[in-house]
């Protein structure tokens, strides 16, 4: 197991571009989206972090109304069973364009967890082998996780 | 007089003039339905928390109001008690569990959840604002979550209403008790002042009362021991 300090050093020696994310109670990391694909495959495979276990996997929607298209966060949560220690990893694409690589041939479970948040927010994964709705119906419109979602059974809240 | 058969309590053959025997039926059937109310667990986030498993276990015991026997099938249940968020997909099931239990049934809605939508009212895709959209609901609980005690005033109420309530005449007739009545000489004011001056004596601690009362056990033990 090794402490936050030792495995953020880990993790900026094989990513250098890799940024600390701060007020956090673990460690956790932001890449940028480019090379964010090779940074989850070398999580696993690096002996020293062997992060065999992503545990959750989830997006933010960081917009405001006003203030242009905003982007998506992309949270993971990864757990190392052989050493039992924790990371966050996150990445930002645009909202307009919201295309991200899936880490489902890293991970299998990453299927089911990417399908969940494609249907809650409509992110594209690319090359992912079955992208469809999860939760909803397949003929829903739009992603309701989106702060900008409406539809004709919403209550919208009186100002 | 009403001949009752063996299809009590459905079928009253009626015979001209009689009246007795059948209220006092009605007040018989109506105490034992009362009495033990099966309910169909239907908790479906936090508030069945409270109101299945807190409420059935030992330190506050469903048992005593006679309403422990949960069903998990609702034809053997008769009370239906609404614990949770109900969405858009949960609300068809929810109906088709109501429309298969046995007459009489009666429907509990349990915390801010399923009498409105509680906090998922507003913007929400998916949440059912109240189980009264689908459901004809008898007693409402408040509370996010209820408390045990409020979920058994709302069983207790439940119970009064029933006794009150339907007879073998006019089945399906419910008639809604009177609960919240002060007692007559009573006034709100008093209440108020009367649980402020409790509440101000819990918080207070007296040191000189309670050093007088340590030396007066004192004084009570040294004597108890010259006795010996
Ligand atoms: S009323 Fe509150 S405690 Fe009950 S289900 Fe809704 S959110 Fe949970």
């Amino acid at each position: 197991m090794m402490d936050t300090l030792r495995l953020l050093g880990a993790i900026t020696a094989l990513e250098p571009r890799a940024k600390q994310k701060e007020n956090t109670d673990r460690a956790a990391v932001e890449v940028p989206v480019d090379a964010f694909y090779s940074l989850m495959g070398r999580l696993k495979s690096d002996p020293q972090l062997a992060f065999d276990m992503l545990y959750t996997h989830t997006a933010v929607d960081w917009s405001a109304k006003g203030e242009g298209p905003g982007e998506f966060e992309l949270v993971y949560q990864l757990y190392s069973m052989t050493h039992g220690h924790y990371l966050l990893v996150s990445t930002r694409i645009p909202r307009d364009n919201p295309v991200a690589p899936t880490v489902s041939p890293i991970w299998k479970i990453a299927e089911w967890q990417e399908r969940e948040v494609y249907d809650m927010f409509g992110v594209l994964y690319e090359n992912h082998r079955d992208l469809r709705r999860l939760f909803l119906e397949d003929g829903w419109n739009g992603f309701p996780l989106r702060k900008d979602y409406k539809d004709e059974f919403m209550l919208e809240r009186p100002e | 007089m009403g001949m009752i058969t063996e299809k009590l309590p459905g079928y009253i053959e009626p015979v001209p003039g009689g009246s007795v025997l059948l209220t006092s039926m009605d007040k018989l059937i109506n105490w034992s339905r009362s009495n033990s109310l099966w309910p169909l667990t239907f908790g479906t986030s936090c508030c069945a928390i409270e109101i299945m498993m807190a409420s059935g276990a030992a330190r506050h015991d469903l048992a005593r109001f006679g309403a422990e026997v949960t069903r998990p099938s609702p034809r053997q249940a008769d009370l239906l008690v609404v614990a949770g968020t109900i969405v858009k997909r949960m609300a068809p099931r929810l109906r088709t569990l109501y429309e298969q239990m046995g007459e009489p049934r009666y429907v509990m809605a349990t915390g801010s959840c399923a009498i409105s939508g509680g906090p998922f009212i507003y913007n929400s895709y998916s949440t059912i604002r109240g189980a009264d959209e689908i459901l004809p609901v008898d007693v409402y609980v408040p509370g996010c979550p209820p408390r045990p005690e409020a979920f058994f005033y709302g069983i207790l109420t439940l119970q009064k209403m029933i006794k009150l309530g339907e007879t073998i005449r006019k089945p399906g007739v419910r008639k809604k008790p009177v609960l919240a009545a002060l007692p007559p000489g009573v006034t709100l004011d008093q209440i108020q002042k009367e649980m402020a001056a409790l509440l101000e004596k819990d918080a207070v601690i007296n040191l000189d009362e309670a050093n007088r009362l340590r030396e007066e056990w004192a004084n009570i033990k040294m004597a108890g021991n010259e006795g010996a």
